[in-house]
C-alpha cells in the first residue's frame, strides 16, 4: 500500500489549480511538522489528552489529503483502549509523515494528466 | 453552481483540512473566510454573514454542537453542514437535531461537496422566502401600528417600499387612524432614522406665526422676535419634516412651502440670505386633497410636489379583527398602568367591539377602554361597564348587543360606511351621563319654513335632519337614532341609498 490513496489526493491534484495543491502540500508538511512535535511531547509528559487531540488533529489533516496509512496509525493512536506504546507510534507517525509528504511532493511535480 | 457568490464560512482548527476545503470551494467561485474556533466562528458569523458554515465538531474551545447553538442564539441564520469523520454517523445524526441542514464525511470529494452545498443553500433560499412571506401577512405589529388586518398589512408595505427613497409621502384617512405614527413609521424605517423627526402641526399655529415655526426667523425680525430661533425646516436637516394638517395651511404660506420643496432652500423671516437643507417630507390631512386642490383651498403644484406617494390609512371598521387587538393591548397596558385587575373582555363585550363602528377611529377605542378602566374592576370587562354610546340603538335598547345564545355577531362589513370627511375628534366616553338631547336651532331642518322660503322636498329635509343627528353625535348611528327616536337600521338604510344616488 502506497503511503497516498491516489484516489484522494490524485483527484485533489487534478482538479485545483497547480498552486492550490501546493500550498495544501505545504500546509500540511507545517500541520505534520507541529502535531507530530506536540504528539512526542505529549508522550515524553505523559499527558494522555494532549496525545489523544494531537493524534486527532494529525488524522484529520492526514484524511484530507489521502495519507491513508498515516491516517491509520494516528487513528490507532487516538484509540484509548489500543495497548500500543505512544512512543512506539509517535517513532510510526514520523516514518508515515516522511513517506507521505515525499509521495505527495512528487505529484505536486507531476500531478495527474500533465505532461 | 447557482449559489456562486455565496460566502462560505470553514469551520476548522487543522490548517491543512481547512485549505483543502477552501481551495475546493474557491473553484466553484465561492467566497470563503476560515475560523479555527467555536469563538472565532461566532464572531466572524455575527460580521460576516455567511450562507453556509462548514462545521467541524471537534474544535479547541467547545464543541461544533455548542458553536451551532451559539449561532443559533445570535441569530445567525447560515445553513450549517457538519463535517464529519469515518465512522461518526451517530454525530451527523445529532448535529441534525441539532438545526444542521446535511452532513459530509471527510475526506470528500469537489462533486459531493458541490452537490451538499448546493442542495443547503437552496433550502436556506426557501426557508429565508418563507419566513419573509409570513412576516408579510401576519405582522400584527410595525413600529407604533398594532393591526394584523390585511389593510393594515398594505400600509405597512407600502411604508416599508417608501422607507428608503427621499420621496414625499402623502398620508390620507380620518382623524385617530394614526397619521401621525404613520409619518413616524416612514422617519423611522427610513436611512434617516439617525436624524431628527419634525412635527408640525399647521392646523394648530396661528396664521402669523406658521411662517416663523417652519423656517425660524433672525433677531429683530418682528416685535417680539429677541432671539433668533430655528424653524422646523432646520431642525429637520439630514431627518424627516412632519406638516400634519397641511389642508389647514394658509394659501400664502403654501407659495412658499412650494419653493421650499421645489429647491431645498429657505430663508428664515428676516434673514437676508437663504439657507439650504436635506429634507424629507410627509404631510397629512384628514380632508380630501384632490377636492381641497378642487375648491382652490390648496394650491395644485404643491399638491403635485407634496402627493408623490400616497398612504391611506384604513378607518378602524375597516380593519376588521384589529380593533378586538387594539382592545386588549389597550386594556392591559391601562390595567397595569392603573392597577387594575382586568385582564380581558367577555365574549359579548367582545361582539359589541367588533360590530361598534368607531367613528373616531383608534383614538376613541383608546378613550372607551381609559375611561371602562378607570372607573371598574374585575377579571374581565363586562357589558355593564361599557359606556352606553356602545349600546345604544340594540334591539330593546336596541342596537349591536349580541344575541346571547349564539346569533351570528354582526359582520363589520356589514355596517355603513360614514362619510369621512365629517368624522369629528371622538367624543370620550362618559358612562354615567344622560344621553344628550338633541334641540334643533333655528335653521334645523324641523322649524317651519318662512313664509317667503319656498317648501323644500321631504325627503331632503330628512336627509338633512339625519345628517344633522349624525354630526350632533360624531357619525354614531345607533346613538343618532336615539336622538331621532327611529331605529338605526333606518339610517343604515338610507345611508346606503345615499351613497348609492351619489355614486349612481
Amino acid at each position: 500500500m502506497n503511503a497516498i490513496d491516489p484516489e484522494i489526493a490524485g483527484q485533489l491534484a487534478s482538479e485545483l489549480p497547480r498552486e492550490d495543491f501546493v500550498r495544501i502540500v505545504r500546509t500540511f508538511e507545517d500541520d505534520l511538522g507541529r502535531l507530530a512535535r506536540l504528539l512526542e511531547a505529549a508522550v515524553a509528559a505523559g499527558d494522555e489528552e494532549g496525545y489523544r487531540r494531537s493524534a486527532h488533529s494529525l488524522a484529520g489533516a492526514a484524511a484530507a489529503v489521502g495519507a491513508r496509512r498515516l491516517e491509520q496509525v494516528a487513528r490507532i493512536a487516538m484509540d484509548h483502549r489500543n495497548p500500543a506504546d505512544p512512543r512506539v507510534l509517535a517513532l510510526q507517525v514520523r516514518q508515515e509523515a516522511s513517506e507521505a509528504l515525499a509521495e505527495l511532493s512528487a505529484l505536486a511535480e507531476h500531478p495527474p494528466g500533465a505532461s | 453552481m447557482a449559489a456562486s457568490a455565496a460566502r462560505i464560512l470553514i469551520v476548522e482548527d487543522t490548517p491543512t483540512q481547512a485549505e483543502v476545503a477552501g481551495a475546493l470551494l474557491r473553484t466553484l467561485g465561492l467566497e470563503t473566510r476560515v475560523a479555527e474556533t467555536g469563538a472565532q466562528a461566532i464572531s466572524i458569523a455575527q460580521t460576516w454573514r455567511p450562507d453556509a458554515i462548514l462545521m467541524d465538531l471537534e474544535l479547541p474551545d467547545f464543541s461544533g454542537f455548542e458553536t451551532m447553538r451559539r449561532l443559533r442564539t445570535e441569530g445567525v441564520e447560515a445553513a450549517i453542514i457538519v463535517v464529519t469523520a469515518h465512522g461518526s454517523v451517530n454525530h451527523a445524526v445529532e448535529a441534525m437535531r441539532e438545526g444542521a441542514v446535511d452532513f459530509i464525511v471527510k475526506p470528500y470529494a469537489k462533486a459531493r461537496l458541490t452537490v451538499t452545498l448546493q442542495n443547503a443553500l437552496e433550502k436556506r433560499a426557501l426557508a429565508t422566502e418563507l419566513r419573509e412571506a409570513k412576516a408579510q401577512l401576519g405582522r400584527d405589529r410595525f413600529f407604533g401600528f398594532i393591526g394584523a388586518s390585511a389593510t393594515m398589512q398594505a400600509v405597512y408595505r407600502t411604508i416599508e417600499s417608501v422607507a428608503a427613497s427621499k420621496a414625499s409621502v402623502f398620508i390620507t384617512g380620518e382623524s385617530g387612524t394614526g397619521k401621525e405614527l404613520a409619518a413616524e413609521a416612514v422617519h423611522r424605517a427610513s436611512p434617516r432614522k439617525g436624524r431628527a423627526f419634525v412635527t408640525l402641526n399647521c392646523g394648530a399655529i396661528p396664521r402669523d406665526l406658521l411662517e416663523s415655526e417652519i423656517f425660524g426667523h433672525v433677531k429683530g425680525a418682528f416685535t417680539g422676535a429677541t432671539d433668533s430661533r430655528a424653524g422646523a425646516a432646520k431642525l429637520a436637516d439630514g431627518g424627516t419634516l412632519f406638516l400634519d394638517e397641511i389642508g389647514e395651511m394658509p394659501i400664502e404660506m403654501q407659495v412658499k412651502l412650494l419653493r421650499f420643496v421645489q429647491t431645498g432652500t429657505f430663508q428664515p423671516v428676516g434673514a437676508s440670505r437663504p439657507e439650504k437643507v436635506d429634507v424629507r417630507i410627509v404631510s397629512a390631512t384628514n380632508r380630501d386633497p384632490w377636492v381641497e386642490v378642487e375648491t382652490g383651498r390648496f394650491r395644485e403644484d404643491l399638491y403635485y410636489r407634496l402627493y408623490v406617494v400616497p398612504l391611506h390609512l384604513p378607518p378602524l371598521r375597516e380593519r376588521g379583527e384589529d380593533s378586538l387587538l387594539i382592545a386588549r393591548h389597550f386594556l392591559a397596558a391601562f390595567a397595569r398602568e392603573e392597577g387594575k385587575r382586568l385582564r380581558g373582555f367577555t365574549w359579548e363585550v367582545e361582539q359589541v367591539l367588533r360590530a361598534y363602528s368607531w367613528p373616531g377611529n383608534v383614538r376613541q377605542l383608546q378613550n372607551v377602554v381609559r375611561n371602562i378602566v378607570v372607573l371598574h374592576d374585575g377579571d374581565r370587562v363586562e357589558m355593564s361597564m361599557l359606556p352606553p354610546m356602545l349600546l345604544r340603538g340594540a334591539p330593546g335598547q336596541g342596537a349591536v348587543v349580541p344575541d346571547p345564545v349564539g346569533a351570528p355577531p354582526v359582520e363589520p362589513e356589514a355596517l355603513p360606511v360614514v362619510p369621512p370627511c365629517v368624522a369629528k375628534e371622538p367624543p370620550v366616553p362618559m358612562p354615567a351621563q344622560p344621553a344628550p338631547t338633541f334641540a334643533p336651532h333655528q335653521a334645523a331642518p324641523l322649524a317651519p319654513p318662512p313664509q317667503n322660503e319656498a317648501f323644500q322636498p321631504l325627503a331632503e329635509v330628512e336627509k338633512r335632519h339625519i345628517l344633522a343627528a349624525l354630526d350632533r353625535v360624531a357619525q354614531d348611528v345607533p346613538r343618532a337614532a336615539a336622538l331621532l327616536g327611529i331605529n338605526p337600521s333606518t339610517i343604515y338604510r338610507k345611508l346606503q341609498a345615499w351613497r348609492s344616488d351619489a355614486s349612481g
